[in-house]
């Protein structure tokens, strides 16, 4: 079939570097991948382009690109799936959140300090046993979950708090991290927790999901950065506006049954955190005067108590 | 002429006791192992480690634990039995017997491998094997397994060399003294001396279309070594996998049969019965794609497939051990496994053959060593047993990166002129220079479908002399391939041409040692001269590089080494 | 057209202009509101419940869907968050084993959630029950002219099979459709489908200021004279908290965010202090005036 590739590309040694996008028509198989598409070109049309790509099955993790504006590995992204009507041109871009290098190369750098910065290594305490740790598989079922996880860095080039903050440890280190928090085998998990418990860790997830929808290999990073929240909570760190917001949260849904926003931020930050109130206090007093502020009573449902007995029930199963 | 590719370029030396090229399972072992000797170690690689070609072993990788009451004898001579006696019996007794440590080793180091009721390691059947003795992590093992060691690498500080392509060994009298390396991100060329190099950069498989190996997989280290005067072994020896899916080549694990699914033919028939009554579908590897390629010959196929059905195993067990390929047949298939047949066909898998080494992955060459796919110890022999690639590379690699550290803690540095530099250099701009042609493209598709049509499963003189033909074609449309890309930075198409000039020079020594071997044994497979042949064939084929002025290369030959299985009939 | 109407706790709360509007809203275009039914349902959890225990989450929300199904009416919810929150919790407990486990911790409050569909949000409602011709006939005063940058808030756009995007393909640009409907031209940018800050707001306020002043000046990059969002959390942020994301990126922004429902209400010809335009941080004085309205 016909397809069209529109490929933004960028000459980083032309005389003025400068992004620019490339139109090529191709003749593909019906179940040709963009990224088949993008190696016919280099193969056979323009030499020039350059791309990262290795197995063509999705596990060496070398082609994360965005497609139509969304962050996928071309290796699985099909012709079909993604044209537009009319055989309209795909587009073709380099992954987000990475300096550029040429054309859809990117710099893959901070993606591999940051996975180095959690210490990605086991570390046991005591010495290996003879044989193998005895564990259970689904404790290993679990791990294989996270540890199926290609450092494609897609899920990098789409999280949101990187686009705006490069000190996130974002979506993948963290998903590595939790690997090691959740192997029975590494004693180390407190001391993780307490690292990831601070700016650029954990609690700056900004929870869009983005990752979990992005990932080529359905690791749920996000999912396992929330879990490393509980858990760093269970760990006793506790004293951070993260947790803090959390716990605030879980108390006031579990007494009202609804969420009241005034009670939140003012059991957030403890009653008597001036400097915290003061930083919200002008939108507080805005707020106040156009009457929207949170009514300061609680909000209940009619019978909250079904609400709280909900709560210990649930509670009572965990124990 | 255009600006000289390394104009303005300060030299910087890089100077190591220990060069490892490849940064896939063997080669970070080899480095793991030598760092811990105390040696200064650097892994050069042409991705980021875990890109690596390792990652694509799916099923698992086999060890005999005496503490299971299995026997590392029996290991052995499923082994050797599935080399088709070919192997050389004193390397598998090596491998056989180290296997388990290495395993608990990675288990240790955090590979999540799957447990049995009583937590300890499972294990699951795979072809050519009486005993379940594959160890694995669902149905990505390679993957988990590089990652885990990529960690280790990470935790000890070895320095690699990211997205470094080496472009040629560096010889000085007779030892090899480093390689010359270009950093992808500027273009520049370094001559990275070593007192030792372990050659560890993988398969060549992409000589082959289809082929399940990534793109990678070009065979450089071995073109290199051959290049450099080193034997290469058993290069007649290439394994068809029988589960590849049609549209790109695609592997189905081995783990799949392992865990229970049928091969059926368009009949509906349980065809395996007629070729292994015994093991059915995990005879080993070459019978398996024999049987497949014959009942495609004669008709019985779907579409030129045979199918692979595992609907019997169930949605969960699928999803939980063999999620990956699941995928893989949803997304290049169009069928769920767990649903439906799966088309599939043999396709080419792995070279049995590499440069020849020692069982301390010591070549011929002084200061050059070589581990996993790319070395031929022999192991594997005429046809390698599932499971048993991972292993070859855990256990060679660590023993090359023993016996190496070991034996440059008594060498002076190395020498070696730096002016190769400029003589690589010269090399690469003169290809840069060529005005008009065609690209590498074609040349390496051209390549890749002779070489499928006629070194894949069933061969013949007819159709590997047509190949030599090719060949020599193919060599000559390549001296005039053109370069579109002039730049410096990331110049992918300078190095997919230099790579298929290491294709060429594979396609050669493969070429050579299966016109050279007039009987049928393991993979290489001729209709013209079927049976195998003891009495004059049970020997390695060892090529090497003609001299100048010669056509053809150097033929050597070397017994087989036996130590207590002599070959017997084969049935599975 | 009746429906069981769960508002969320943001609607009763800081966002009462949603509230109101929405009745207003419903109210004109013949939308029957029933009130009662939902009131004893509560917070969906908003995704920081399911952080610390899913199955609590999951709990809350059975419980809701059983208070639903006891009113044996649709049920509208007005909250991307909600009917994010919710449609999750509703996939996994499609499982009937889990439902059953579930429905345990339900039974002493007389409750059990059979696995009937859920709440659906206003803005697909519209599209798929009242229907996109007889919506544009009520539309009498069409806001031509205005160009409208869409915000959905993240729960209304992932993970699509929770929003079951593929049996209902419009939901995916619903909000551009309706941009549409009104007259008003969509001012389309890549941030429609980001976050907007609101959940980190406590944790990190200087991202969650950037990610607002991100969205508000790439909308107005492309020309939105307002921006407009079906989730009141989002509007919090947008709205409530854009003149500190102006202070901290050191630029103006002022531009006025609406809930879903004031912007149809305008097009239905409803008065802008009927639908607490008057209400925001950002001032609507633009749009208004655009419109030939006053404020």
């Amino acid at each position: 079939m016909d397809v069209a590739l529109n490929v933004r590309r960028f000459d980083p040694e032309a005389e003025r570097p400068e992004s620019y996008y490339q139109e090529f028509a191709l003749e593909v198989d019906e179940t040709a991948t963009v990224l088949d598409g993008l190696i016919q070109v280099r193969e056979e049309v323009d030499g020039t382009l350059a791309v990262r790509c290795s197995c063509r099955s999705a596990i060496c993790g070398s082609c994360a690109m965005k497609v139509n504006g969304k962050g996928v590995l071309g290796c699985t992204t099909k012709f079909i799936d993604v044209m537009g009507p009319d055989g309209a041109a795909v587009t073709v871009e380099p992954a987000g959140n990475m300096g550029l290098i040429k054309d859809l190369v990117v710099e893959f750098d901070a993606h591999w300090d940051k996975i180095k910065a959690i210490e990605p290594w086991l570390k046991p305490s005591g010495p290996a046993p003879e044989a193998e740790y005895l564990t259970s598989d689904q404790d290993m079922l679990h791990l294989a979950g996270v540890m199926g996880c290609i450092q494609s860095g897609v899920c990098t080039s789409e999280c949101t708090v990187l686009e705006i903050d490069e000190n996130f440890l974002g979506p993948a280190a963290l998903a590595k991290a939790y690997r090691f928090v959740a192997d029975p085998r590494d004693d180390a998990d407190v001391d993780r927790l307490g690292q990831l418990n601070r700016y650029g860790g954990i609690w700056d997830c900004t929870r869009c999901m983005k990752c979990v929808e992005a990932c080529p290999k359905d690791v749920d990073p996000m999912g396992r950065i929330m879990a490393m929240r509980e858990l760093a909570m269970v760990a006793g760190y506790t004293d951070n506006n993260g947790a803090s917001h959390a716990n605030a949260f879980y108390d006031i849904v579990k007494r009202n049954g609804l969420l009241n926003e005034f009670w939140l931020i003012m059991k957030t930050f403890g009653m008597f955190n001036i400097p915290e109130m003061l930083k919200l206090a002008p939108i507080g007093i805005k707020a106040f005067f156009r009457g929207k502020m949170p009514p300061i009573t609680f909000d209940k449902i009619p019978e909250p108590k079904s609400v709280t007995r909900i709560f210990e029930k649930v509670e009572g199963r965990n124990k | 002429m255009s600006e000289p590719y390394l104009s303005g370029i300060i030299r910087i030396m890089f100077e190591h006791d220990v060069l490892v090229i490849g940064a896939g399972l063997a080669g970070m072992r080899a480095a793991l192992s030598a760092a811990q000797n105390g040696v200064d170690v650097a892994v050069v690689s042409k991705v980021y480690p875990v890109r690596s070609h390792s990652n694509a072993a799916q099923g698992g990788i086999n060890a005999a634990m005496a503490d299971r009451g299995d026997k590392w004898e029996d290991h052995a001579f499923d082994t050797i039995k599935g080399s088709d006696y070919l192997a050389d019996q004193d390397a598998v007794e090596v491998m056989a017997q180290e296997a388990g440590a290495e395993i608990i080793g990675m288990e240790h180091m955090g590979a999540a491998f799957n447990r049995g009721e009583d937590g300890r390691l499972g294990v699951r059947n795979f072809g050519g094997q009486r005993d379940a003795r594959t160890f694995f992590i669902a149905d990505f093992t390679g993957q988990a397994l590089l990652h885990v060691l990529h960690e280790q690498v990470l935790k000890s500080g070895v320095r690699v060399y990211e997205e470094w392509f080496v472009t040629t060994l560096v010889m000085d009298d007779g030892r090899c003294t480093g390689a010359v390396a270009m950093d992808m991100r500027t273009g520049e060329l370094h001559y990275m001396r070593a007192k030792a190099v372990i050659m560890a950069s993988g398969g060549l498989g992409r000589v082959f279309e289809p082929s399940t190996n990534a793109l990678i997989c070009t065979g450089d280290g071995i073109a290199q070594a051959y290049q450099a005067g080193a034997g290469v072994m058993d290069m007649e020896m290439v394994q068809y996998h029988p589960t590849t899916l049609k549209n790109n080549g695609a592997l189905m694990s081995e783990a799949a049969r392992g865990d229970g699914a049928y091969l059926l033919n368009s009949e509906g028939e349980r065809f395996m019965e007629r070729y292994a009554p015994n093991m059915m579908e995990l005879a080993s590897r070459d019978v398996v794609s024999r049987a497949e390629q014959t009942e495609i010959n004669e008709g019985r196929s779907i579409d030129g497939c045979v199918l692979l059905d595992a609907r019997h195993l169930g949605e969960k067990f699928i999803s939980e051990r063999l999620g990956q390929i699941r995928q893989l047949g949803i997304d290049f298939a169009g069928k769920d496994l767990a649903t439906e047949p799966v088309p599939i066909r043999p396709g080419m898998h792995y070279i049995m053959g590499g440069i020849k080494t020692n069982v301390d992955g010591l070549t011929n060459i002084p200061g050059l060593y070589a581990a996993g796919e790319t070395a031929c110890v022999s192991v594997h022999g005429g046809n390698r047993l599932g499971a048993n690639s991972l292993l070859d590379t855990l256990v060679f690699g660590r023993r090359s990166g023993v016996h190496a550290s070991e034996w440059v803690k008594s060498q002076p540095a190395a020498g070696g002129d730096a002016s190769v530099e400029g003589t690589e250099n010269a090399r690469l701009q003169a290809i840069l220079d060529r005005k008009d042609g065609e690209l590498f493209g074609p040349v390496r598709t051209a390549l890749g479908k002779t070489m499928d049509k006629n070194l894949a499963v069933y061969r013949d003189q007819a159709g590997m002399e047509a190949a030599w033909a090719d060949l020599l074609e193919l060599r000559k449309r390549f001296e005039g391939v053109v370069v579109h890309d002039k730049g410096r930075i990331f110049n992918t198409n300078l190095i997919f041409t230099l790579e298929l000039g290491f294709m060429l020079d594979c396609a050669e020594t493969i070429i050579a040692g299966a016109l050279e071997r007039k009987e049928s044994r393991g993979a290489h497979t001729r209709t013209d001269i079927p049976g195998r042949n003891d009495a004059e064939w049970l020997k390695h084929i060892v090529v090497t590089k003609a001299p100048e002025g010669q056509d053809t290369p150097n033929i050597e030959y070397v017994p087989v080494t036996i130590t207590q299985w002599e070959p017997q009939e084969r049935k599975y | 057209m009746k429906y069981a109407f769960y508002p969320g706790c943001v609607a009763r709360g800081a966002t009462p202009e949603l509230y109101t509007s929405t009745i207003a809203v419903c109210e004109k275009l013949g939308i029957e509101l029933e009130t009662t039914s939902m009131e004893a349902a509560s917070c969906t959890g908003s995704g920081v419940l399911q952080e610390k225990n899913q199955r609590l989450g999951d709990t809350l929300n059975a419980r809701n869907l059983a208070l639903g199904e006891r009113a044996e009416l649709p049920i509208m919810t007005i909250c991307s968050t909600c009917q994010g929150v919710m449609g999750q919790a509703e996939k996994r407990l499609e499982d009937a084993d889990y439902r059953a486990s579930v429905n345990e911790d339900l039974a002493e409050e007389g409750l059990q959630y059979k696995g009937n569909p859920g709440p659906r949000h206003l803005l697909w409602i519209l599209l798929e029950d009242y229907g996109l011709e007889k919506l544009k006939a009520q539309f009498i005063r069409p806001l031509t002219g205005l160009k409208i940058a869409p915000f959905y808030g993240c729960y209304l756009v992932r993970p699509e099979d929770a929003l079951a995007f593929e049996d209902n393909p419009d939901r995916k640009n619903s909000l551009e459709i309706i941009i549409e409907a009104v007259g008003a031209e969509v001012a389309d940018f890549p941030g429609k489908t980001a976050c907007c800050g609101f959940p980190i707001l406590t944790i990190n306020q200087t991202n969650s200021m950037k990610m607002v002043s991100n969205h508000t000046l790439a909308a107005k990059r492309e020309g939105a004279t307002a921006m407009v969002t079906p989730c009141p959390l989002c509007h919090l942020n947008l709205d409530g908290y854009q003149p500190t994301a102006s202070k901290q990126v050191g630029q103006p922004i002022d531009l006025p965010i609406l809930h879903l429902p004031q912007l149809l209400g305008l097009a239905l010809g409803i008065e802008p202090e009927v639908l607490r335009l008057n209400k925001h941080i950002v001032e609507t004085d633009k749009v208004l005036s655009a419109m030939a309205l006053t404020p």
